[in-house]
């Protein structure tokens, strides 16, 4: 009861920030009943530090990803990449030369996921990346409901293995759901994986869902 | 980059393959990928399909009468035909938990307006199998030998009337420069070569103004100007002769020479088959095997039908015989008697040397124990040779498969009283034999005795054809999850789909007294007195080919003997295993008209 009071009040106030009136329907109710799982490639892992390099974010609705939709932004940097997250990505500086400028890629996805509740692995990381945009730009940060794919997967297991020790890391949590690993790792293929990882867990669980 | 890895999932799977650049990138844009637990029902009767699927992960089963009919996985799609017509009569339930892309149904049917596409999944069941064999060809040989008489150099023919004098007709050859004269008689032709000339004229003393008919040779052999020409090199060999005649509309065309012939094919079958014939002794024979087989491995590198290396290989093999034959067996004897080969050699489908299976039929009224000592010697020459002991020692060498007419009569009644399951492998053995040495006539007479016992013994045939049913074609063998509990992820062509389709046609032709002992041709002729249609019978033939194909390759890789049945179907090509596939589904379709057929559920 408290904590759902919090969080309103939360939400409440984070609304009340909001700088572009256009933006409203971030907070609306979602009656779409679809999900959005995204996943950013960043320069580094420190969200103060890094930029955001690409976005990738599909819909997902009822047990299907939509790909025919599929959302992918490559943003122009001005940080240097760092060689090894070159490596990890293959995104090279060439491939950014069709980019587009920070703002005008947030903006996309924000009219891309609308109210739609987000769903990622390490969500929290990836939402923490897009706030350090819109906190300047809109002065509110995500206000979607968010799930962890982690924390179902967590929760999923301990109930069979009760005190054990979990590997959360993405490539078991990948392999031991049976979904195929579909190769370079992009933010479009990892938000891709990471839907089909949803979509299993989404499939055990019916009722919280 | 992301789009681009799926774009080349998609681009992988025929008929996707042929799109353009522009239809594929349309495409990608409205392909979903779906989720489906175990066991969701995803097309049937009452549950109109919505989509077509293409799985990434995961397999699913279409079963027809609660019988599986196929199982699909990665890499397949199902099913084109559901969203043409709207029905379906089978059932797809998911088999293990499927990821999979999602066309949806309007956009796969505007992607029929392609024709490629179109023609692709309009296709009945032998077009489709024969444009993905060419396909598979095509990714690995020249079409070689595809090749038709109509594409060699052809020599002119000298054709002459029949009352033309042996004079003119010789300038007239020499003016063509042709090799032989050919006469024409009517509807008929015949030959006259140089042989001819030497033995009439020069030595015969026949006078050159004598009309040239009078030293003609009847029975002119003769090609069709669209035939492969791989027959006219099987004509040649099994003829021993040097040059064809090619016809058109029943016309003489010209004349394939075999020099020509023979450099196009650059092996030298002939050349094995010539030294054959002059070996004098067994250890002649042995230098030529190693020949053999490398005869196999060329032609089918050069995507010869295996139908046409197994007819190729079964005529030197009979060679052999025959020369081993005459090696140790009397002159005198000869005639009295008659070597047979049966099983696979019989009908002429052996590649590699399976087991030797031969008898001896003697006439009645001659000592049967004159034959033991050549036969024990036969024998032992064959095994020297490497054609493989028979381990149901169905061997000349054992007195059993060594006995006269009455004998073998003897043995045919009791074929016909008995339900032993070693006496109907016994007769299903010798109704494959094929004469090889001596008399003919032997033989052919016991075929149509036995033949004769037969009538109206519906009983005894619906016994015998049982055996069809005696193993699972193993179509469900495919899904990942069954294939690792059996026996090292392989299964077995010749008992899966092989042995039901030879031993079924054996047995309908016993009942329809046919005598060929080929399959494809025992097909053929099963077609032609209106017991199966044609189609059926295209398709019987073509899954005939396509097993023997894969059992070819299996047996080329294999070890040993024993290996050489086992294929891994995730070690076959894409395209290979869809043959496979409908091959078998071609098999079971068999199966059910062999259950008719014979009543089978009616015989315990």
């Amino acid at each position: 009861m408290l904590f759902s009071f919090i969080d309103k009040m939360k939400a409440k106030a984070n609304r009340s920030k909001l700088k572009e009136k256009e933006y409203e329907f971030l907070f609306e109710e979602d009656l779409s009943g679809e999900y959005i799982v995204f996943d950013t490639e960043t320069t580094g892992l420190n969200p103060k530090r890094d930029d955001i390099v690409s976005i990738g974010a599909v819909k997902i609705k009822d047990n299907k990803i939509l790909t025919s939709q599929t959302f992918e932004v490559f943003i122009k940097n001005s940080c240097e990449m760092s060689s090894r997250s070159i490596e990890i990505h293959r995104i090279r500086p060439i491939d950014l030369q069709n980019a587009k400028t920070t703002e005008n890629a947030i903006r996309e996805f924000l009219d891309f996921i609308g109210s739609r509740p987000l769903v990622g692995y390490y969500l929290e990381f990836d939402v923490s990346m897009i706030n350090k945009y819109i906190k300047p730009m809109l002065g509110i940060t995500l206000p979607n409901k968010k799930i962890e794919v982690s924390e179902i997967y967590f929760d999923q297991t301990i109930s069979l293995i009760p005190q054990g020790n979990i590997d959360l890391r993405f490539d078991t949590i990948l392999k031991n759901c049976g979904v195929p690993d579909m190769g370079a790792h992009n933010a479009v293929n990892d938000a891709i994986m990471t839907a089909m990882i949803f979509l299993k867990l989404k499939a055990k669980d019916t009722k919280k869902f | 980059m992301s789009i681009l890895d799926q774009r080349k999932l998609i681009e992988s799977i025929h008929p996707f393959g042929l799109l353009s650049r522009e239809t594929l990138d349309n495409l990608m844009q409205k392909i979903d990928i779906a989720y489906y637990p175990k066991d969701t029902l995803l097309i049937s009767k009452n549950l109109p399909s919505i989509a077509f699927y293409i799985i990434i992960k995961g397999s699913v089963s279409e079963s027809k009468d609660d019988e599986i009919h196929n199982v699909y996985s990665h890499g397949d799609t199902f099913d084109a035909d559901a969203l043409i017509y709207g029905k379906c009569e089978g059932k797809f339930v998911v088999d293990e938990d499927l990821i999979c892309y999602e066309i949806k149904k309007d956009d796969f049917l505007e992607l029929m307006q392609n024709k490629k596409v179109q023609n692709y999944f309009l296709q009945d069941f032998v077009t489709r199998h024969q444009q993905l064999k060419n396909y598979d060809m095509q990714s690995d040989f020249s079409g070689f030998l595809m090749a038709r008489v109509s594409d060699m150099f052809l020599h002119k023919a000298c054709v002459v009337e029949k009352d033309e004098s042996i004079f003119s007709a010789l300038s007239k050859q020499e003016k063509l420069k042709a090799h032989v004269i050919i006469v024409k008689d009517e509807n008929e032709y015949s030959i006259v070569t140089d042989t001819d000339l030497r033995k009439h004229v020069l030595l015969g003393g026949a006078d050159v103004k004598d009309e040239i008919a009078t030293i003609a040779t009847k029975g002119l052999i003769s090609i069709d100007y669209a035939d492969f020409l791989f027959n006219a090199l099987l004509i040649m060999t099994q003829n021993e002769i040097k040059r064809v005649v090619v016809m058109k509309n029943k016309e003489v065309f010209g004349v394939l020479e075999q020099l020509d012939l023979l450099s196009y094919f650059a092996n030298h079958s002939h050349l094995v088959a010539v030294q054959i014939d002059k070996a004098l002794n067994i250890d002649d024979l042995k230098i030529l095997q190693a020949d053999m087989k490398n005869i196999i491995i060329t032609l089918r590198a050069k995507g010869v039908k295996v139908r046409y290396i197994t007819k190729l290989i079964s005529t030197l093999n009979i060679k052999v015989y025959k020369k081993v034959f005459d090696m140790c067996v009397d002159a005198e004897l000869q005639k009295d008697c008659a070597l047979i080969v049966m099983g696979s050699e019989g009908r002429e489908e052996q590649t590699l040397k399976s087991d030797q299976d031969n008898a001896l039929i003697i006439r009645n009224g001659t000592d049967v124990k004159l034959y033991e000592e050549p036969m024990m010697k036969l024998n032992s020459y064959l095994l020297e040779l490497g054609f493989p002991k028979c381990p149901g020692n169905i061997m000349v060498s054992n007195e059993f498969w060594r006995r006269n007419e009455s004998g073998y009569k003897e043995l045919i009644a009791g074929w016909t009283q008995s339900m032993s399951e070693a006496d109907v492998q016994n007769l299903s053995i010798f109704l494959d034999a094929k004469c090889v040495a001596g008399d003919e006539k032997l033989l052919s007479s016991l075929i149509t005795h036995l033949h004769h016992h037969f009538h109206q013994r519906a009983d005894v045939l619906a016994h015998i054809a049982k055996a069809v049913l005696n193993f699972e074609t193993p179509l469900s063998m495919f899904s990942g999850f069954v294939l690792e509990k059996e026996q090292q992820n392989r299964l077995d062509i010749k008992k899966g789909g092989l042995f039901a389709l030879v031993h079924g046609v054996r047995t309908l032709c016993l009942e329809y007294e046919i005598t060929q002992t080929n399959t494809i041709e025992r097909i053929k002729e099963l077609n032609n007195k209106g017991i199966i249609d044609k189609i059926f019978a295209t398709e019987l033939i073509e899954s005939f080919d396509t097993l023997s194909a894969i059992r070819l390759k299996a047996a080329l890789e294999a070890k040993s003997l024993d290996e050489s049945n086992y294929i891994n179907p995730q070690s076959l090509e894409k395209i290979q295993r869809d043959l496979l596939k409908d091959s078998f589904k071609i098999i079971n379709k068999f199966k059910k008209f062999m259950s008719f057929h014979f009543h089978l559920n009616m015989v315990s």
